[in-house]
């Protein structure tokens, strides 16, 4: 039953696939205009020497016929090379791929295990000077953007710190090039960042947890644990806690996609060599086929993020069958 | 009569709302004896469900702002929040209206039922768990090991009922308090979970508190009752007294709007007129007089006090205390 569920599930990804890929595509072809990928304007080329570039590139063909020859080439595993470096697509997706993995990981790591509890507290303690301080650092955590967060931690951490000549933490980077790549030069690299980012998912999580664990706290099952002679923390936790963080498992699922997308802009202001950040650069050059290769990448961690909620539902929610 | 096992004395608990503060319980009293059922019957919003829960000290956000509840030889209102955790589930046990939100959906049945012997016995889980299966059976849950491990969407509401009371049981307590057992389930399924209840208290002797607004569930149950009206007790005794010679006329007008099979001559069903008083604004005196077809002009003055009335019933009533016989208008 189960496994029927995720092939026909899986199925019904491969439209959502070749539509987030064409839609890409279309987007590049029609704003590129008659730039040629990894080519600076340069006056001393010639007319025809662009027309041989492009021709080069496969960029003469209509859309749809380079469209389809990705297509091929990804049946055969093969995303092809990059328009402006000539390395293979994939080779760039292996190496980044893991960083940010790594970063995004680590943020949705810190979220849970810090917006659990707040949550949990705001819901028990509604309307106390508690509740109210955490839902004022809540907003601020949608309000302010990532990238200007970013940049004060860099000017906290990084600038101010090093002028007083205190420990400080490196601004960017996943490793320092000289005598980095330990483990422990890493985590450094990693905490500005995964602060940043996961203070996005605590503010998120934490308000979601809070709304969903008053509305279970009220439910008749809660009256019944109370009066078994359960502790209130055993109340809490254990009757309550795993019914309020079902809901939960959509959103976090949904963050997933997060890997490439809500990463980005951390990944950018901390030079993080992300995913994100690649898409983010060739996009700008219009390199057709990694931005392509990322997508697609992209699409499937989204399917995948999907599928593991609703998968994630039935194991902390007996209720649901999947059929 | 020996020492009651459960003694309810002057009871008052409030809440706050916006409108005003709600007396919810004002000055209810009431013994329970091991072994008996009492029954507390009443309208919605009259109070008995709020008393149950003050009993067990779960009437949160409500505030219980005097009284006692005497439970051997302890003052239930005074104890520690962790001694009241100790007299929950073990000493008296509680179950509720509706079964089908009453069991926490996402844990086992099996699991549930044995929390209390785990929690308040230290059994370890397989102790419990055979504990609870055998519970189960006895509850009539056929093939309970097996069933033990659904969950409880899995269950019909009649069978999450008797999990409910075998989650009850497990820790053989001495009272239960069933908050409308059966107002929630289908007229037969009604029928087998009281002959459960019955059974439960012949068997086990756990004395039952059972809360219904159905008096036929009371008649059938119950050697006591109590009847509430708007958070007071206006009439007690024993059952068979009362159906036959109502004290205080809201029992009367209660025993009247219901059809009975036995009546001598098919009398018209007649309606209590009116609506519940509003528990914000008391009308003064007694809360009853505007609803009261006995009234006099000193019902809307005075409130009356709970008193022997005849033989066996007390009555707040000052119709009948001057010795007014409650006959047909």
């Amino acid at each position: 039953m189960l496994a029927k569920y995720i092939a026909r599930r899986l199925l019904a990804s491969v439209v959502v696939v070749l539509g987030v890929t064409l839609i890409t595509l279309l987007l590049m072809d029609r704003t590129r205009g008659a730039y040629v990928p990894g080519i600076d304007f340069n006056p001393s080329l010639r007319p025809e020497d662009i027309a041989r570039l492009r021709a080069d590139l496969g960029l003469d063909r209509p859309f749809y016929e380079w469209y389809l020859s990705w297509i091929w080439g990804v049946l055969h595993g093969d995303f092809g090379h990059s328009m402006i470096d000539g390395s293979t697509v994939m080779s760039h997706i292996v190496d980044r791929l893991p960083n940010t993995i790594e970063l995004t990981a680590t943020a949705i790591l810190i979220g849970m295990v810090v917006a659990v509890p707040v949550g949990v507290i705001g819901a028990l303690r509604r309307g106390s000077k508690t509740d109210h301080a955490l839902t004022v650092v809540s907003v601020a955590g949608f309000a302010v953007p990532q990238f200007w967060m970013g940049l004060m931690l860099i000017l906290i951490f990084s600038v101010t710190l090093e002028q007083h000549g205190l420990p400080w933490l490196p601004s960017s980077g996943a490793y320092s090039p000289f005598n980095g790549g330990d483990v422990l030069d890493r985590l450094q690299h990693l905490v500005l960042p995964a602060t940043v980012l996961s203070f996005f998912y605590v503010s998120t999580w934490s308000r979601f947890i809070r709304s969903s664990m008053l509305e279970v706290l009220s439910q008749d099952y809660i009256r019944t644990a109370r009066a078994k002679g359960m502790s209130e923390r055993r109340v809490v936790y254990l009757h309550g806690l795993r019914n309020a963080l079902i809901p939960l498992i959509t959103l976090i699922g949904l963050e997933l996609p997060g890997l490439v997308s809500g990463g980005l802009v951390v990944e950018v202001v901390f030079g993080w060599p992300g995913i994100g950040r690649l898409a983010f650069e060739r996009a700008l050059q219009y390199d057709y086929s990694t931005v392509m290769g990322v997508t697609f990448f992209a699409t499937l961690l989204v399917i995948a993020g999907n599928l593991l909620a609703d998968l994630l539902y039935g194991v902390l929610d007996p209720r649901i069958r999947y059929g | 009569m020996t020492q009651p096992l459960l003694e309810v004395q002057d009871l008052h608990t409030v809440f706050s709302t916006k409108e005003g503060t709600v007396k919810a319980v004002d000055g209810v009293s009431f013994e329970l004896h091991s072994g008996e059922t009492l029954g507390i019957v009443g309208e919605s919003g009259c109070g008995k469900s709020v008393t149950a829960m003050s009993i067990m000290r779960l009437q949160r956000p409500g505030r219980i702002v005097g009284g006692k509840v005497m439970f051997k030889g302890q003052d239930l209102t005074r104890i520690s929040e962790y001694e009241m955790r100790e007299i929950r589930g073990r000493e008296i046990a509680m179950i509720f209206q509706d079964p089908m939100t009453s069991l926490n959906p996402v844990y086992r049945v099996g699991w549930q039922v044995s929390e209390p012997t785990r929690l308040h016995n230290g059994w370890d889980a397989r102790k419990a768990l055979s504990s609870a299966v055998n519970m189960l059976g006895r509850v009539g849950i056929p093939s309970a090991s097996a069933r033990a491990r659904d969950y409880p969407h899995q269950f019909s509401g009649g069978m999450r009922q008797r999990a409910m009371i075998a989650m009850g049981l497990t820790t053989t307590p001495q009272v239960l308090i069933a908050d409308e057992p059966t107002t929630a389930l289908d007229v037969t399924i009604q029928a087998q979970i009281l002959d459960l209840l019955r059974d439960v208290n012949r068997e086990f002797g756990t004395a039952t508190i059972l809360i219904t607004h159905n008096l036929g569930v009371v008649a059938g149950m119950c050697q006591r009752l109590i009847v509430m009206y708007a958070g007071k007790v206006v009439e007690a005794g024993p059952t068979a007294d009362v159906f036959a010679n109502p004290k205080h006329p809201y029992t009367w007008s209660l025993l009247r709007s219901i059809p009975r099979l036995d009546a001598e001559r098919h009398e018209p069903l007649k309606p209590i007129e009116g609506l519940p008083p509003n528990l914000v604004d008391l009308p003064s005196g007694c809360a009853f007089h505007p609803r009261c077809v006995f009234r006099v002009e000193r019902c809307a003055r005075d409130v009356p006090a709970l008193i022997q009335v005849g033989g066996t019933q007390r009555a707040a009533c000052w119709v009948t205390q001057a010795g007014t016989e409650l006959k047909g208008v």
